[in-house]
């Protein structure tokens, strides 16, 4: 089972995935002629190379195996992608203040250590800076609060 | 002589206030990203890319320089004072660098890295003013077949000196010319791989994928981490010895030089420029054994041939329009973002931003000198700020200037993804340079190859036919096959065992 969970094999897998998505989405472009190439000419062709090479890596990792893929620490990755795609749905619906202050919430939630005074201070802190520069020095059109200012 | 005349341009362009400004606003910037630690020149110029976005173009080039710069610069002080590098070419600094610095003469370190650099870029830049007409001129006689085999090239060189497996690496730079697809197509108008988001028929901008790919995954992989302070740094007098300098100026003089020839090879650049410099000075030293334990020459070499290198890659990218390293790719994202499309046309067509860049980077070299120096307390005390509360302000920084793009929150969560994408990257081993190498390569080699194959009449032989392609394409393929011997593929593992 190690064998399938080396970083080569898995990085293969993932090329061969990315070479199918590209060919399932990409199968209603016209290809063309070689003299005059259809818009689906060169991404096919990209895609086709692309699965090979990943086949390639793929069995080369079998066969000669390759470094086993570290366990990945979940929380970093997920709440750093959680908290910027809240920033995203936050900041234009209700400001930057509250988009800010969910952000370094969950961002600081990531980290090793939380300190509740800490990430007060420090999400006060980044909304006067961000308020002063963004807004105030680059005039920036951003909303601080919804409905407020 | 038409030399001094260009330069005379460029230095009436780059001495204007305004752009005096940008310069020295780019080095403090990028000095102040890249002296966090973990966070190197690809980082922090994918990071700041946005701000510079809304400058006219000489200013924004100017200004990406001048971060590029301070970037290296804060991340060789990284390396000195407490041993994180915060890219590939600073892990040598850090070998000597930091050794010097437990021995309380990193004020010394930090000195000769300055002075060298400043040299090394000062020569550095004379060679681009040397090289750039001559370049230019040849590749004025480039058809699309000949364009397409020398991007083919960079590619491939490229992907030569990313470490680890070369076949993953051109793997990658498929998937980076894949996504450079994604858009509407020029010949046709046609939609290809949007999923109906008109936010998407422009293609996916190069910034939100540049800042995801390597802004947020770096922050990712350094939370992981936990990165732990080392208690008190002293810097020390600034002021060399008489012995270090005996011993630097020596090691300075060849580390440029060989920094600014391995510069200009495609895929060649800042690391391949400092490793070799100290394994030179390791050979010629009389006592081989100091190095690893503070050598002086150590630090000197690889500092002054990192930015004569990281210097001299400019000449592929603004004569030939070929990236040859991350932040080279980087750069061509910002110039086509701001209309210019890179190639031997931008030093005829537009001599202002050609020459003024020039100048601005010698300007930019000179102000590293005299204010990171004077400065080197604050970014010290910069360096003892916890993490945990640098991670989610860089990350805010990100989120605005994605947003600041085109006022639109679709940039946001695009980093967001990216983010994610760069994290697997990374979890799998997969370098993100040659991916962000085809990205940006990969819009113009399929025009440069519809229309070649357009002109032959659908005739593949094209490209071996023309001189220069089939020159070109030998140069390529005896690259590939040098990289499948088994004894360079021994060495090639021995030399990123060392980095690594």
């Amino acid at each position: 089972m190690n064998r399938f969970l080396s970083k080569d094999f898995l990085s293969g897998l993932m090329f061969i995935g990315f070479g199918l998505v590209a060919l399932y989405f990409g199968q209603k472009l016209a290809l063309g002629t070689t003299v005059r190439m259809g818009p689906g000419y060169v991404p096919r062709m990209l895609a086709l190379i692309m699965m090979g090479l990943g086949l390639l890596i793929c069995v080369v990792a079998l066969v000669a195996g390759s470094e086993p893929v570290e366990k990945p620490k979940w929380k970093p990755i997920t709440l750093v992608t959680i908290g910027v795609i809240c920033f995203a749905l936050l900041f234009e619906r209700a400001g930057l203040l509250p988009a800010l202050i969910v952000l370094i919430a969950i961002a600081s939630f990531a980290g090793s250590e939380f300190k509740l005074k800490e990430v007060i201070a420090n999400m006060v802190v980044l909304a006067i800076v961000c308020t002063l520069v963004f807004k105030v020095g680059l005039g920036m059109n951003i909303t601080i609060l919804r409905g407020v200012w | 002589m038409e030399l001094f005349d260009n330069l005379a341009l460029g230095f009436s362009v780059a001495f204007s206030f305004q752009n005096l400004m940008y310069a020295l606003l780019g080095c403090m910037l990028g000095t102040l990203i890249g002296v966090l630690p973990g966070i190197g020149p690809v980082a922090t110029i994918a990071m700041l890319l946005p701000i510079t976005f809304h400058l006219p173009p000489v200013a924004s080039l100017i200004m990406l320089a001048g971060i590029y710069y301070g970037a290296s610069y804060g991340g060789s002080t990284t390396s000195i004072l407490v041993n994180l590098p915060g890219e590939a070419a600073s892990v040598v600094t850090c070998l000597d660098g930091y050794q010097m610095a437990r021995k309380g003469r990193a004020g010394a370190a930090l000195s000769i890295s300055a002075v060298g650099s400043f040299f090394a870029g000062t020569v550095g830049t004379l060679i681009i003013v040397m090289f750039a007409e001559p370049l230019t001129r040849m590749a004025q006689k480039f058809g699309p077949a000949d364009y397409c085999a020398l991007m083919a090239l960079g590619l491939v060189a490229a992907v030569v000196l990313a470490s680890g497996s070369v076949v993953k690496a051109i793997a990658m730079v498929f998937l980076g010319l894949l996504f450079g697809l994604v858009g509407t197509d020029v010949n046709t108008g046609a939609q290809r791989f949007t999923f109906d988001l008109p936010e998407l028929s422009d293609g996916i901008d190069f910034a939100p994928i540049a800042m995801g790919l390597f802004g947020i995954a770096e922050i990712v992989v350094n939370l992981e981490r936990h990165l732990t302070r080392t208690g008190s740094i002293k810097v020390g007098s600034l002021w060399p010895t008489r012995e270090e300098t005996r011993r630097s100026v020596p090691a300075i003089l060849r580390g440029t030089m060989l920094g600014a020839a391995l510069g200009v090879l495609p895929g060649g650049g800042p690391t391949l420029g400092a490793f070799s410099a100290y394994t030179l000075e390791k050979k010629l030293s009389k006592n081989p054994g100091e190095f690893g334990k503070g050598a002086v020459e150590g630090v000197a070499a690889p500092e002054a041939a990192n930015n004569a290198a990281a210097q001299t890659s400019f000449i592929p990218m603004l004569t030939l329009g070929i990236p040859s390293n991350a932040v080279m790719a980087l750069m061509v994202g910002a110039m086509i973002i701001q209309g210019i499309q890179p190639g031997p046309e931008v030093m005829t067509k537009k001599p202002d931003l050609f020459w003024g860049m020039i100048a601005s980077m010698w300007i930019g070299n000179a102000m590293l000198v005299v204010i990171n120096l004077p400065m080197i307390g604050m970014w010290v005390k910069l360096l003892t700020v916890p993490y945990r509360f640098l991670a989610p302000a860089i990350l805010l920084f990100c989120c605005i200037g994605a947003y600041s793009l085109q006022n639109s929150t679709f940039h946001v969560i695009q980093v967001a993804c990216f983010g994610v994408l760069g994290y697997i990257f990374s979890r799998l081993g997969c370098e993100g340079a040659p991916f962000l190498l085809g990205l940006v390569l990969g819009p113009q080699m399929e025009e440069y190859f519809r229309r070649a194959m357009l002109l032959s009449r659908g005739d593949a032989m094209v490209f071996l036919e023309r001189p220069i392609s089939l020159g070109l394409l030998i140069t390529t393929a005896l690259l590939l096959v040098l990289m499948a011997l088994p004894s360079i593929k021994k060495a090639r593992k021995e030399a990123f065992q060392e980095e690594g």
